[in-house]
């Protein structure tokens, strides 16, 4: 398949592209722009990060884990394509040379990016901006302090640029031994797709599959991209709730939340860098199942309702019934992720993630708190977890210990056995199973402490 | 020289644009991947899972088979018959009869993509027989303990030490006991600190070419040219001068790329494959797994205080491993250990101790952290358990110019109590700390190094300069020699270009290490720059016909010195270069030596947390570092080093660690797993710098790179103890590590 974008302002066009090679490779490699850097091929020091535009506006994204096909119909730029094309540097470049916010340089021309994203959106929040760019050299003041400096200036009217007509990435019969790829152009074609194809990867922000490629040198045999499929990007209001396409990213999700779930929000713009939210969708953190994934904890204590359609059958299920063991979902050959739906409700949940570093980093624990009080009494409570079992799961026997009681520390402590009928959690690098219980127990505590306006004045776990 | 004796410049001291921004901001500077060759091959490294097993087999058949493969190396290819240094260089390079460490590079392939040469590495099938291995400095230092390699203490091991310590050592003065006998209080304390990696960005990359005739050449990022034509060149059995290595851009080193690990690999490649060029890029996990990490430690202190907080007496017990090979910086971590006290009766002992881990590398001011954690934890113990400020125990106990160092020597001039001077008056040692929060403080000192040195300076025809140097620039080193340069010569700083050049261009130079670039290769610089003034005054002496002497160099030009020397205008350096060519041929100056006068550089510095005390989790609400650079040069690269050194101590403090499973496989080898802190993790690092001028530098330098990273280590668990009671004695102060000690603190 041919696949068309913008490189630098100029138009790209690539015949039979092997889906499994990533942006990264390519710049390198093939086109020979080496400012683009490589430091860890993961997604996680931001230094391979390239400006990426289409009608939905301009996003900072990781070329180390995006494939080719994902930029067909987009405007890509990258540390060559920020300084216009006579050479007058982009303020924020301006701004790193004043302020130093150099030393060994390696990082740079991902900040550079980064930055001219943040300053292209108008986005001043940099500690969050740039918190998926490392560096090791400068401690981040002088960089704070030039992205600060170069807010003010207009954006150079080079970066305009428009997203190329695209159609539909044209078929060729393929000679090179490359995985076969689809890229639907809508939920129908894709439904279509997934039942004629059902052993297929399915693509959306390359975030983990992206991994299977570049850390697994796994072979993909069949690949479906879902980012041509607008209709699974959508966000509604449905009865008083949510739906929100599988196909959404986390950067929107995350908005969506901040008015709703504002703790969701929260624990959304703390678990992923600005590159990853940008990528990464919530149909695919779900549909991964993963045990630490740290979007189930909350959308189950949000009460959410799973749509897995197969052609043109669908089914629905509570969210947490979904996950049926470790690395075992309820999902059929064929079947895909097509939305997940949150009743409407009053905002109580409380979400508490907690892992070795503040930003961006695997939780050892996350929980979810739905708690409902009525006279001092709770009325019901959904309790869901993350890290503590080979799934996301409920915390039930917690859930029935409170249910009925007062809302005070004696109840919360009257819960103490219940933790461990609804956990056996396990030692790892990231916590021992004895802290991961404690852990969860003190956020029970920490939970109504909040509820009771007792101020825990501390950052970690309040989302 | 006093500080005020130095008059003031025109340039040294002011912050101009470092000359590669531009290169940097635009993507245009090329790091050690950035290159390829036409004809390119690219190399990929089998690495054993195990973390200590018998090489039984080798079998390369599969991948030879392979297409487009075109080397394989194992360590049959490599000549026989090393000793000492060559032999462990070359050991970690390719294991021979076993692997030492998950990690350890067991054969390598060269092919004609990337691709195919990482599918050829998997195609190469080695048979293990797994030993028992050992991990961690205390277990290893066992009398039982598996055997890392028989033979390899030196002759400081007396007889009857456990199998694996390889190194011993006893040094200090006075008499101890007499010491603590002397005390109101007398502490011990237990420390335990564990492996960090640099972390640098860059991963290690170079594309090397080796013919049959034992010519070669490498394009490499190193710290060090010289050491990398040296290191390949032993391991190969090569002659140093047939290699040509040339320095790329450096995407960060702090001292984890002062040494070799998979370049001779691509030499060796590219010979079996008929010289062609072969290109190796470390992945970070390579990186992790098998670079050079820094050393784990155990570490036991004891030391007497008076109730005035006069310490009367310190004795360390140093143990640390530095992986599967000698050269734990167990030595240097206890030189620096009390290095900032004045003690009359101190005593040290180390032990180097092997275990199955990678071969550890420099990392920032190797030892001083460790040492530094254990001196500096305990005591701030001691200072609260009497009742004492910290900051006026460490000014009472200061060491000045002319004391007898903790280790040995005399101090030269040092800015210890300028330093702690400058703490004390902080406006942050002022903020209110509210619950859960606290304040912690320490010292940290490293020695500073010159090394083998070698820069020539050149004058072009238009009177602008060019100067070679040999140490890599990581952190802005061009700037500030550029300065130096400008400001001997009396040009603009835009005048001097300064080029780090390949082994070819130079006398050896030792790497950008020790913190002696802007110290040994800006001195060199000046001199030479000098040497090249010296000639300009002779040439326009000759045009005048006036003696040399009677010549001075003023603002750029020659000029008569003195009303007696004759009434001549001044030669501009324009006017001397622009007919060199009939005044004597090129102007230029050398300088060549291991340059005297080092200055060692002391830091203090005060951090603020605030501890969550449900999960433990350690969040720094300021921080400052106060450090004496003799004089900064460019003082945003001063402030530079020390930000960074003080974000690479909180990192190690708070949350980096090498997590090994019960197989001794490591198992956070990836960013994911390996975090180190982000822009949200850390406070703007506010930084104050201390000038105490170095007498031994024409503008008065001191090394500026390393102390930074040794005082955060025991400044944050200070802070710990002071916002909850609770005493850290291990390393990383990480959640749970944390909310253990509170319960512990909350039982006892």
């Amino acid at each position: 398949m041919d696949i068309t974008f913008l490189l630098n302002g100029e138009s790209v066009h690539l015949d039979s592209v092997d889906p499994t090679v990533t942006l990264l490779d390519w710049l390198r490699e093939t086109r020979g722009l080496t400012g683009t850097k490589e430091g860890c091929n993961e997604g996680d020091c931001g230094a391979c990060t390239v400006m990426v535009q289409d009608a939905g506006g301009a996003r900072a994204l990781n070329a180390c884990i995006l494939f080719l096909p994902q930029l067909h119909g987009k405007a890509v730029r990258t540390v060559e394509g920020i300084a216009a094309p006579d050479g007058r540097l982009h303020p924020v470049q301006e701004a790193m040379v004043t302020y130093h916010g150099s030393q060994c340089g390696f990082c740079t021309p991902g900040f550079v990016v980064a930055m001219a994203t943040a300053h292209l959106n108008g986005d001043t929040g940099f500690d969050d901006a740039l918190a998926g760019n490392l560096c090791r050299c400068t401690g981040y003041a002088p960089i704070i302090r030039a992205a600060e400096a170069a807010a003010d200036q207009p954006v150079p009217d080079w970066l305009a640029d428009a997203a190329p007509e695209a159609p539909p990435p044209r078929a060729h019969p393929d000679g090179h031994g490359a995985p076969r790829w689809h890229a639907p152009e809508d939920v129908d074609e894709l439904a279509e797709l997934c039942a004629r194809h059902p052993e297929a990867v399915l693509v959306a922000g390359a975030t983990d599959v992206g991994l299977w490629v570049t850390k697994g040198l796994r072979d993909l045999d069949e690949v479906i991209f879902l980012g041509r499929c607008r209709d699974l990007q959508e966000i509604e209001e449905v009865a008083g709730g949510l739906r929100i396409g599988a196909g959404v990213t986390m950067d929107r999700v995350l908005e969506a939340m901040r008015p709703r779930h504002p703790a969701y929000a929260e624990m959304i713009r703390r678990y992923g860098s600005a590159q990853v939210r940008a990528a990464a969708t919530i149909g695919g953190n779900i549909a991964n199942g993963s045990p630490i994934g740290d979007n189930p904890p909350a959308l189950i204590a949000l009460g959410a309702t799973l749509h897995l359609r197969f052609r043109e059958t669908r089914r629905e299920m509570p969210l947490e019934e979904f996950f049926l063991d470790y690395g075992k979902q309820d999902r059929h050959p064929g079947e895909f992720v097509e939305a997940i739906t949150l009743p409407p409700q009053p905002d109580r949940l409380r979400v508490y993630k907690l892992s070795k570093r503040f930003d961006q980093d695997i939780s050892a624990v996350c929980g979810a708190f739905n708690i409902t009080v009525e006279d001092g009494r709770v009325e019901s409570a959904r309790i869901a977890f993350g890290g503590m079992a080979g799934v996301p799961k409920r915390a039930r026997a917690v859930e029935a210990a409170l249910t009925g009681k007062p809302w005070t520390e004696e109840t919360v402590i009257s819960a103490w056995d219940a933790w461990e009928r609804d956990f056996q959690p396990m030692d790892d690098m990231r916590a021992s199973a004895a802290y991961r219980l404690t852990a969860a127990r003190n956020m029970l505590s920490r939970c109504l402490l909040d509820d009771l306006g007792a101020a825990t004045n501390v950052l970690e776990v309040r989302a | 020289m006093a500080k005020d004796e130095f008059k003031e410049f025109r340039l040294v001291g002011t912050r101009p644009d470092r000359p590669d921004g531009l290169d940097k901001v635009t993507g245009r500077a090329r790091y050690g991947a950035d290159i390829s060759a036409p004809g390119m091959l690219w190399g990929a490294v089998v690495r054993s899972p195990h973390a200590h097993a018998r090489i039984v087999s080798i079998d390369t058949s599969r991948a030879e088979a392979l297409e487009g493969v075109k080397a394989v190396v194992t360590r049959a290819d490599f000549p026989t018959g090393l000793t000492g240094e060559d032999w462990d260089l070359q050991e970690n390079t390719m294991a021979g009869e076993r692997a030492l460490y998950d990690g350890h590079a067991v054969a390598a392939v060269a092919a004609t993509s990337k691709l195919r040469a990482e599918e050829a590495a998997r195609l190469i099938d080695v048979t293990y027989e797994v030993l028992p291995h050992v991990i961690d400095v205390d277990d290893a230092i066992k009398p039982d303990a598996p055997v890392i390699r028989e033979g390899a203490a030196d002759a400081t091991v007396p007889e009857g030490m456990p199998p694996n310590v390889v190194r011993y050592m006893e040094f200090g003065h006075g008499n101890v006991e007499a010491g603590f006998a002397e005390a109101d209080l007398v502490r011990e304390g237990h420390y335990k600190t564990e492996a960090t990696h640099q972390g640098y960005i860059e991963p290690h990359a170079c594309l090397g070419q080796l013919g049959g005739d034992g010519k070669g050449e490498m394009w490499v990022c190193t710290q060090g040219q010289w050491f990398i034509r040296k290191m390949c060149a032993g391991v190969l059995g090569l002659d140093a001068a047939q290699l040509r290595v040339t320095p790329s851009e450096i995407g960060g080193g702090f001292g984890g790329k002062t040494t070799i690990f998979m370049e001779p690999l691509s030499l060796a490649l590219s010979r079996k494959a008929g010289g062609k060029p072969v290109k190796i890029v470390m992945t970070r996990s390579e990186v992790l797994r098998a670079t050079g990490p820094t050393a784990s430690a155990s570490m036991d202190v004891r030391i007497g205080m008076k109730k005035d907080g006069t310490l009367t007496a310190a004795r360390a017990e140093f143990r640390m491993q530095g992986g599967a090979f000698p050269g734990s910086p167990v030595d240097m971590a206890l030189y620096c250990a009390f290095a900032p006290y004045k003690l009359d009766h101190v005593a040290h002992v180390g032990y180097d101790v092997l275990a199955n881990r990678p071969k550890c590398a420099a990392y920032r001011a190797p030892g001083s952290p460790m040492g530094a954690f254990a001196v500096e934890s305990l005591i701030d113990e001691m200072c609260r358990e009497l009742g004492l400020d910290p900051m006026e125990v460490r000014l009472k106990n200061a060491v000045r110019e002319g004391d007898r160092a903790s280790y040995g020597p005399k101090f030269a001039s040092i800015g210890l109590v300028e330093t702690l001077e400058a703490t004390r008056a902080h406006p942050n040692l002022a903020e209110p700390l509210g619950p859960n929060q606290g304040r912690g403080v320490a010292s940290g000192y490293w020695f500073n190094h010159n090394g083998e040195t070698s820069v020539s300076l050149a004058i072009s025809e238009d009177g602008t300069a060019q100067v070679s140097i040999g140490t890599p620039d990581i952190g802005g080193s061009r700037a500030s020699i550029a300065l130096m340069t400008a400001e001997t010569l009396g040009i603009p700083y835009e005048d001097v270009r300064v080029n780090v050049v390949e082994t070819g261009a130079l006398g050896v130079n030792e790497p950008t290490h020790g913190s002696r670039a802007t110290f040994a290769s800006g001195k060199a610089a000046v001199l030479a720059a000098g040497q090249a003034i010296t000639e300009m005054c002779r040439r326009a002496a000759a045009e005048w016909g006036i003696e040399p002497e009677a010549v001075e160099w003023v603002d750029g030009a020659a000029q008569p010195a003195g009303p007696n020397a004759g009434k001549f205008p001044p030669m501009s350096i324009a006017e001397i270069a622009g007919k060199m060519g009939e005044t004597g041929g090129p102007i230029s100056g050398h300088h060549e030596s291991v340059p005297e006068g080092v200055g060692a550089s002391f830091g203090c510095h005060v951090v603020d947390v605030e501890v969550d005390p449900e999960t433990g989790r350690v969040t720094i609400l300021r921080y400052l570092v106060v450090q004496d650079a003799g004089r900064a040069i460019h003082p945003a690269y001063v402030e530079g080093q020390y930000q960074g050194g003080a974000a690479q101590g909180i990192g190690w403090a708070l949350n980096e660690a090498y997590i090994y499973d019960d197989k001794g496989r490591l198992q956070n080898p990836v960013f994911l797993d390996y975090r180190v802190p982000v822009a949200s993790d850390l406070p703007m690092i506010d930084t104050v710098i201390v000038e105490v001028p170095n007498p031994g530098h024409p503008y008065g330098v001191r090394g500026v790179g390393e102390t930074g990273i040794t005082p955060p280590l025991p400044a944050i668990a200070n802070a710990i103890q002071d916002a909850t009671g609770a005493r850290l004695r291990a390393l990383p102060m990480n959640p749970p590590a944390v909310l253990a000690a509170l319960k512990a603190a909350r039982g006892a």
